[in-house]
């Protein structure tokens, strides 16, 4: 109303003073004096005044609305049939997804389920290889497995069906900001017409500024005797949310109102609609404004904008208003009555019938308990992928607006990573170990490297410091495979069952102090096989065999295996007095569990322009290691920790006897645990200990390596294939004997040798049988019976 | 040995007579049908090894081949890396792969995708000599061709090495 009587007076003035001079032609001279100072005020001041408004409201304007975010999608789940899923993983995708369940699958985006069998109506949705339509199958789940997959006829069968990829943030790859925006055409009919009839119904016609209204409200207000409605259209609105400030002056509301007129000027209806849609300020999370209806709906109902029911999108339309004021989870019963009020526009003005309004009051507020936090679920992963982004496209690239960027997270096994962490250290609490032990775990898949789950944090959704991929901490007897393997690579000196001494030893340390490892036991073991000495992780045999192999070639290694950082060359590195993070420790891992076909572990495998043309790749490359015989006999022997090594709880913990290779860690005064396994496909870490470095009673066994169960007991595992590479064979010995030997003789074993380091000596039994064979042989040959 | 592979032989004299007149001419762009997969094929003797492949698997693989003829080599890799999410240890996705690969010549990447391919695939058989023979054109073009000439030796040897047991 300021703005009205701002116009007015001077529109007056302009008109007052012209027909004063025409009247009264002696003032004339003086009069036009008088007009040309006011019109090169008008000019002087109020032209460059508007210019630089529409300057500043452009720029805020284009700055926002073209500044669409680019969606990141989960890698999409494969359905066919005989793939293991069980049917928890599958409720856990299809939630991700976005999936609702309902009695009849018949409108894309939901689904049924009737015991094992589901009915799933597919979204249409563009992949990172094309765009497929919407899509209806039946599956049935079978013991664990995809028995069958169908088409709802139950004629056709679609043999392959990907479940359109969980969206699982809208980030700015550039800036940390976390939006949801939605364009125009996909906001839900009643929230666009519902807010026009609640906030401004003179939209379609006015020009930025609705006198009528204003009018209409200061009658009002007069009335009232206070404040209590506004007559500000949607655009002065948008212009007030772009420079938010608490003043209420006239000069600001005049500015409001030029910039709205202005903004009119330049845009059509529907782009002011559009950014007032996702610009408006709907509450309030902590630090962050929540900004726009699709954040706003994911805040308050953890649900999309599309999905949401008519009071849903009532009560949010309601909250412009006062977000604060209407707040669902801090004044429900007030929400309640602003929600039905809002309701009953709706009702009048003709946008629900009286039958949908009835309805919709009938229902709670529906508003979730707690907001879902940093708007994404997978805060930790989502690191990852902005530094593999920033890593690896070009700065231009990811400034452009609206990407969709693919990557390589299985929601369902994010989920029971974070549980396997949550509710491990909540388990360890319980055991006696400290209440604000820290966690983090690394899972990706053995063959392409890519991440599959990732977890910062013993808090899911909690977005601070992330431990996957920050926390630079000891590896301890990690590293000792890596020691080993250096053995392996020397033929001629090394083979699993090569005798090697576990004994006091004594170094001087590049400090002048003396260096005595001791082992875990506090005992010395004597000579050894190479494998026993890794399989019960002794670090006096692994010292001796480190020092023989050289601490620049176990840096070398460490390299080799996809390792930057800098590692100290000193005799303690052979026990892991490196500091490497659990993501490090993955990356290594993931070389020996593929082979040694590594690969760098990635997050990220396409990005696609808005319009659905591929930026960019990131194809699958290997990087094949030398000596994968050497890598071969190391993974066997990695199995026997599990088998009756410091691992051997983990079988009983998983309650499988599958092959599994892995390898515990402890540091010093109990620091650190941490635990390494991998099956056939998958290849995961976890890293248990204090932020603060305290000692934290923890061992490789007790704290990380259940932790790891945890996880592996939700996901399907297949047992490590041993089949030796060319070059290395499976050879019956004995272990102790240093001996070939025969199956059927005492102490036999089968273990692997590269070519050529096999036992030359043949066990006193060996020698025996092959007597006894030739002699039945000769027998055979020449007709004596035995 | 993997549990997992089940070998299938299957003889198809007929495809053999037909592909057995074919001289074995460097032809530009047409390398890995001329030196690789015709040569196999007629090592082979009509006796092709490989593993039952999973029906997802075989229709991502057949939409690969088609890509590949129509020349869509990228297009071509990305349906074989979907099926090896399904299937990550199926030698016949990767020596694929290695052929896409060399068409794209990217001569280490094939290499590296046969000798991986052969590590876990049946090491006899029409894939184990398209294996080695992958692996010695990329080592030519990778400029060793002593081991080039070795690989060629070593694909020869492929229908009469057993594959290791233990």
């Amino acid at each position: 109303m300021a703005r009205k009587a701002v116009k007015s007076k001077s529109k007056s003035r302009r008109s007052r003073s012209k027909s004063a001079a025409r009247q009264k032609p002696g003032l004339f001279r003086r009069l036009f004096r008088l007009l040309m100072l006011l019109a090169g005020l008008a000019i002087g001041i109020g032209v460059p005044w508007t210019v630089w408004l529409d300057i500043q409201v452009r720029d805020e304007f284009e700055g926002r609305i073209w500044d669409v975010p680019s969606r990141v999608y989960a890698r999409p789940l494969s359905l066919y049939s005989g793939k293991p899923v069980s049917k928890r993983t599958l409720l856990l995708e299809l939630k991700a997804s976005g999936y609702r369940e309902v009695t009849d699958a018949s409108a894309p985006g939901s689904y049924s389920v009737n015991g094992n069998q589901f009915d799933i109506n597919r979204r249409a949705f563009i992949f990172e290889d094309g765009s497929k339509p919407a899509t209806r199958f039946r599956l049935q789940l079978r013991s664990g497995i995809i028995g069958s997959l169908g088409g709802v006829s139950g004629s056709e069968d679609p043999g392959l069906v990907r479940l359109d990829a969980a969206e699982i943030a809208s980030i700015y790859p550039l800036h940390d900001e976390d939006r949801t925006l939605v364009a125009l055409k996909d906001a839900p009919e009643l929230l666009v017409t519902g807010l026009q009839a609640v906030e401004d119904r003179q939209f379609k016609h006015h020009h930025g500024v609705a006198f009528r209204s204003i009018a209409r409200a200061f009658v009002a207000n007069i009335k009232a005797g206070k404040a209590v409605q506004g007559g500000s259209t949607l655009t002065q609105q948008l212009v007030k949310n772009y420079f938010l400030s608490s003043e209420r002056t006239l000069m600001r509301k005049a500015n409001e109102a030029i910039m709205a007129v202005l903004l009119e000027w330049h845009y059509d209806k529907a782009q002011i609609l559009e950014a007032y849609v996702n610009e408006v300020y709907l509450g309030q999370q902590g630090k962050h404004a929540i900004h726009g209806f699709g954040r706003a709906s994911e805040f308050y109902f953890d649900r999309s904008l599309q999905d949401l029911e008519p009071q849903q999108i009532a009560l949010l339309v309601g909250l412009v208003r006062g977000a604060s004021l209407y707040n669902p989870r801090r004044n429900p019963q007030r929400a309640l009555q602003r929600r039905d009020q809002v309701l009953e526009i709706f009702e009048t003005t003709g946008l629900l019938t009286e039958n949908e309004v009835k309805t919709a009051k009938s229902r709670p507020l529906g508003v979730t308990s707690k907001p879902r936090s940093g708007g994404s679920r997978y805060p930790a992963f989502l690191d990852l992928v902005r530094r593999q982004l920033k890593r690896d496209y070009q700065t231009s690239d990811l400034s452009s607006e609206g990407l969709k960027i693919f990557t390589t997270l299985a929601p369902s096994e994010q989920e029971y990573a974070q549980q396997a962490v949550s509710k491990g250290l909540e388990d360890l609490k319980q055991r006696g170990l400290p209440a604000e032990l820290q966690s983090a775990m690394v899972l990706a898949d053995v063959a392409s490297g890519e991440v599959r789950a990732l977890v910062g944090d013993r808090v899911a959704g909690r977005n601070g410091f992330n431990r996957a991929l920050d926390a630079r901490r000891q590896i301890g007897s990690v590293i000792k495979p890596l020691v080993y393997l250096l053995a392996l690579e020397h033929v001629d000196d090394y083979n699993l069952i090569t005798r090697v001494k576990d004994e006091p030893i004594s170094l001087r340390q590049p400090d002048g102090k003396l260096w005595s490892p001791e082992n875990y036991d506090h005992k010395s073991h004597g000579e050894l096989p190479l494998m026993d000495a890794l399989v019960h992780s002794y670090n006096q045999a692994t010292v001796q065999v480190g020092l023989k192999v050289g601490v620049a070639n176990l840096i070398r290694k460490i390299q080799q295996l996809g390792i930057v950082v800098e590692v100290p060359a000193v005799p303690s590195t052979i026990l892991g007095a490196v500091e490497l993070t659990p993501i490090e420790v993955a990356q290594m891992y993931q070389s020996l569990a593929a082979g040694g076909y590594s690969v760098p572990l990635r997050s990220v495998t396409a990005v696609l322009t808005p319009q659905g043309d591929l930026l960019s790749r990131y194809p699958l490359r290997f990087m094949p290691l030398e000596n994968r015989e050497a890598i071969a006999l190391l993974n066997f022997a990695l199995t026997r920790v599990v088998e009756e090594g410091t691992a051997r709880a983990l079988h009983g913990l998983l309650g499988s006897k599958t092959i599994i290779a892995g390898k515990t860690g402890t540091t010093n005064e109990r620091r650190d645990s941490w635990f390494v396994g991998y099956t056939r496909d998958r290849v995961a870490v976890s890293w248990v200990g204090l932020d603060d470095n305290r000692p934290a009673g923890v061992t490789g066994s007790n704290a990380a390596m259940r932790v790891w169960a945890g996880l592996f007991r939700s996901l399907p595992i297949e047992g490590l294939d041993l089949r030796m590479p060319d070059g290395a064979n499976f050879v019956w010995v004995d272990k102790q004997q240093q001996a070939l030997t025969d199956p059927s003789c005492p102490g036999a074993e089968q273990i692997p040798f590269i070519e050529g380091s096999e036992p030359q000596e043949s066990t006193k039994c060996l020698k025996n049988q092959s007597r006894k064979n030739k002699e039945s042989l000769w027998r055979k040959w020449f007709g004596r019976k035995d | 040995m993997d549990e997992k592979i089940r070998l299938l032989v299957i003889l198809i004299p007929l495809l053999l007579a037909a592909c057995a007149g074919q001289p074995p001419v460097k032809v530009e762009g047409d390398e890995v049908d001329t030196r690789v997969r015709t040569p196999a094929s007629e090592d082979s003797a009509g006796v092709q090894v490989y593993s039952l492949q999973n029906p997802a698997v075989k229709e991502l693989t057949a939409q690969a081949v088609v890509a590949e003829r129509a020349g869509e080599l990228d297009k071509a890799s990305g349906y074989l890396e979907r099926a090896m999410r399904i299937e990550p240890r199926d030698p016949q996705l990767l020596q694929q792969m290695a052929e896409i690969k060399l068409q794209k010549s990217d001569y280490q990447q094939a290499l590296n995708f046969a000798e991986r391919s052969y590590d876990i695939g049946p090491r006899v058989g029409e894939i184990c000599s398209r294996n080695w023979r992958t692996i010695s054109v990329a080592r030519e073009h990778l400029d060793d061709a002593s081991g080039a000439n070795d690989a060629e030796k070593r694909a020869s040897r492929c229908m009469n090495t057993r594959p290791k047991r233990y």
